[in-house]
């Protein structure tokens, strides 16, 4: 498994991913409103099962509660957070102020994105921020972590300590900078990556082993990104309309050749499944499930998976 | 150069409709390269807008010129008399030359009939490209001569992002992703190591965000 | 005054579209013929050498060649309050 790391924040993430467990992370969309007890409720049930939850920012451009505020009722309940920031929203002065707003509270980790174009959201008429691109906002985390000090150069007092994490979709366009784009970010930093939703396999492996032979596994902790299906329907959704996903035809026909009642066991079956053989690959740390409005099924899937119970690190 | 597109015939008559007097002036370089602001167009637009007042039964005067190009003083001379004597301008250049009128003219009205859309080329007879954003510090250098900060959706500098599906942006097949272009270009000229160069953090004070920008050639100054 | 109404198109895009006047019965339209010189004028001459008639409600103007034709001549005839323009060469 995983070579050991030093650890350098206090993230209990990084810890167990150091310790050489697999991580099993998970997240929740914050709610369109400000009742605080969505999150505490989705908090809740994902607790015992999941080492973090990653709470989304903005996730497909459709205004919602922030990110940050959603992360400290997660804190306050007791389940470590991710700060998901993209860089559609914010200048370097709003997302440098974000990580110390997180920081005061302790959070952790964040995970470094660009974020839907606004297009796809409730506000497509809005203008767009991108300052900073997902890889300058690695490199500006690291920078104030590890050299204490803002991009304009100041020192900064009580840097934040954040484990610093990105996503990777290894089924994007163009195949052959995948690898390529996964060192690049590597250089700018990251430690951690969560990919992309991998219903195709085959591919996903071709992708490791390409990262295995330059060597980038034992560089990044990469934790495998899935989803389960709840029907058909969301199958044949994500194969055609999701940008960047990948889901095989022989994927969506085992979900419409189950009869309907069936076919949210059958998703779930599809996930364990594809655990099961992820946790073959060398290279993989762990998992991050992503039950898009179906979090009540976490605790299954890790059970299921023989992912539970989640190890303790101090 | 500067593309253009000509505003709804209703938005441009219920800008002048209170006017006795307008003159359309075309701009003949740029926007009429689009076919969208020459003179050409000027003369155009303006029988329509004789055609609407007639039908409107409105008693406005609308009657046509234009100059080679609205930016710069020395094409002014011909036309200076008949904007002197409207009482309001539409003028078909682009927003550069509406501002330059303005200026030039401090007591007559005037008014866009286009919609300035983009600095671009044409990349056949019709097709006009967006490729450029004039942010003042140019990278063509590095992403092989295409550029991410007018052509990528999220001026992504180290691209492409998760979008980026069989060669088209995650906003719309139509557009091309500029990275998957760019790495195309690295590859055709055998550049694909420097994909891996990061772009630094952009230093955006020479683009919009720096505030209107100002350039003097003291050596030709006047 | 003419009116306008919204028509959807394709695009699913506002265009406004002109509604025709209410036009009396014994109303004709004055047509404007642009005809080539060396084709579509000359059959017009012919008609008259052969006799044979054509609504008087259309007026030829002779063109040197239809490329001639400039979208300015056709405005400026649609202004001048023709109802139809034809063009042949």
């Amino acid at each position: 498994m995983s070579q050991q790391r030093a650890v350098k924040t206090d993230s209990k993430l990084e810890k167990i991913l150091a310790a050489g467990h697999l991580a099993v992370t998970s997240e929740c969309g914050p709610p369109r409103g400000s009742d605080p007890d969505v999150i505490t409720h989705k908090g809740n049930m994902l607790k015992e099962y999941v080492d973090v939850v990653n709470i989304t920012d903005n996730q497909t451009s459709m205004t919602r509660m922030c990110s940050l505020a959603a992360c400290i009722r997660l804190k306050q309940l007791g389940v470590e957070p991710v700060l998901q920031m993209v860089t559609r929203d914010r200048n370097r002065i709003a997302l440098q102020s974000d990580i110390l707003g997180a920081a005061s509270f302790d959070i952790t980790n964040v995970l470094c994105l660009s974020g839907d174009h606004q297009s796809f959201g409730d506000c497509p008429n809005g203008q767009n921020v991108h300052d900073l691109d997902s890889m300058q906002l690695i490199q500006t985390v690291r920078y104030m972590r590890d050299e204490g000090k803002f991009l304009g150069g100041d020192d900064i007092k009580r840097p934040p300590k954040m484990f610093v994490g990105a996503a990777a979709n290894p089924f994007a366009d163009p195949f052959e900078i995948r690898v390529p784009r996964l060192a690049k970010k590597i250089a700018a930093g990251v430690e951690f990556i969560q990919t992309q939703c991998i219903y195709n396999l085959d591919k996903f492996e071709l992708w490791m082993k390409q990262v295995r032979d330059r060597g980038l596994h034992e560089k990044v902790y990469i934790l495998a990104g899935l989803t389960p299906f709840k029907n058909a329907g969301m199958a044949k959704y994500m194969r055609s309309r999701v940008p960047g996903m990948d889901v095989p035809d022989d994927v969506v026909k085992r979900m419409s050749d189950t009869p309907k009642e069936k076919q949210a066991e059958e998703g779930l079956n599809i996930c364990i499944e594809s655990i099961e053989r992820l946790k073959q690959i060398e290279g993989v740390h762990g998992f991050h499930i992503m039950a898009i409005e179906w979090e009540e099924k976490v605790p299954e899937i890790v059970k299921r998976a023989g992912l539970w119970p989640r190890p303790e690190v101090s | 150069m500067i593309v253009g597109k000509q505003k709804p015939l209703d938005e441009i008559w219920s800008m002048i409709k209170s006017h006795k007097n307008v003159l359309v002036l075309g701009c003949n370089t740029c926007v009429a390269v689009c076919h969208e602001g020459g003179n050409k167009e000027a003369e155009i637009l303006s029988s329509l807008l004789r055609m609407r007042a007639s039908q409107e039964e409105s008693g406005i005067a609308v009657t046509n010129s234009g100059v080679e190009r609205q930016c710069e003083h020395e094409f002014f001379d011909s036309v200076k008399d008949a904007i002197e004597a409207a009482d309001a301008v539409l003028s078909t250049a682009c927003g550069i030359g509406v501002q330059f009128i303005a200026e030039k003219f401090p007591t007559t009205v005037v008014y866009p009939g286009l919609n300035t859309t983009f600095l671009g080329a044409v990349e056949k007879i019709g097709v006009m490209k967006e490729k450029c954003q004039a942010c003042g510090n140019c990278v063509l250098g590095e992403t092989a001569g295409i550029c991410p900060v007018a052509r990528c959706a999220k001026r992504v500098l180290n691209g492409p992002c998760g979008g980026s599906t069989k060669g088209s942006c995650e906003i719309n097949k139509e557009v091309d992703c500029a990275w998957q272009l760019i790495v195309n270009r690295l590859n055709a000229l055998g550049q694909m190591d420097r994909y891996e160069t990061l772009a630094p953090i952009k230093d955006w004070s020479t683009d919009r965000a720096g505030g209107p920008r100002k350039q003097i050639r003291e050596e030709i100054q006047e | 005054m003419a009116q306008s109404v919204a028509v959807k198109t394709r695009d699913t895009e506002n265009v406004s579209i002109e509604v025709p006047l209410e036009r009396p019965s014994e109303w004709e339209p004055e047509i404007l013929a642009f005809a080539c010189h060396y084709c579509a004028f000359a059959a017009a001459d012919l008609s008259g050498v052969m006799r044979l008639s054509y609504p008087y409600n259309v007026k030829i103007i002779r063109m040197p060649c239809t490329g001639k034709l400039d979208q300015s001549y056709v405005l400026r005839a649609f202004e001048r309050g023709v109802d139809g323009a034809f063009v042949a060469g």
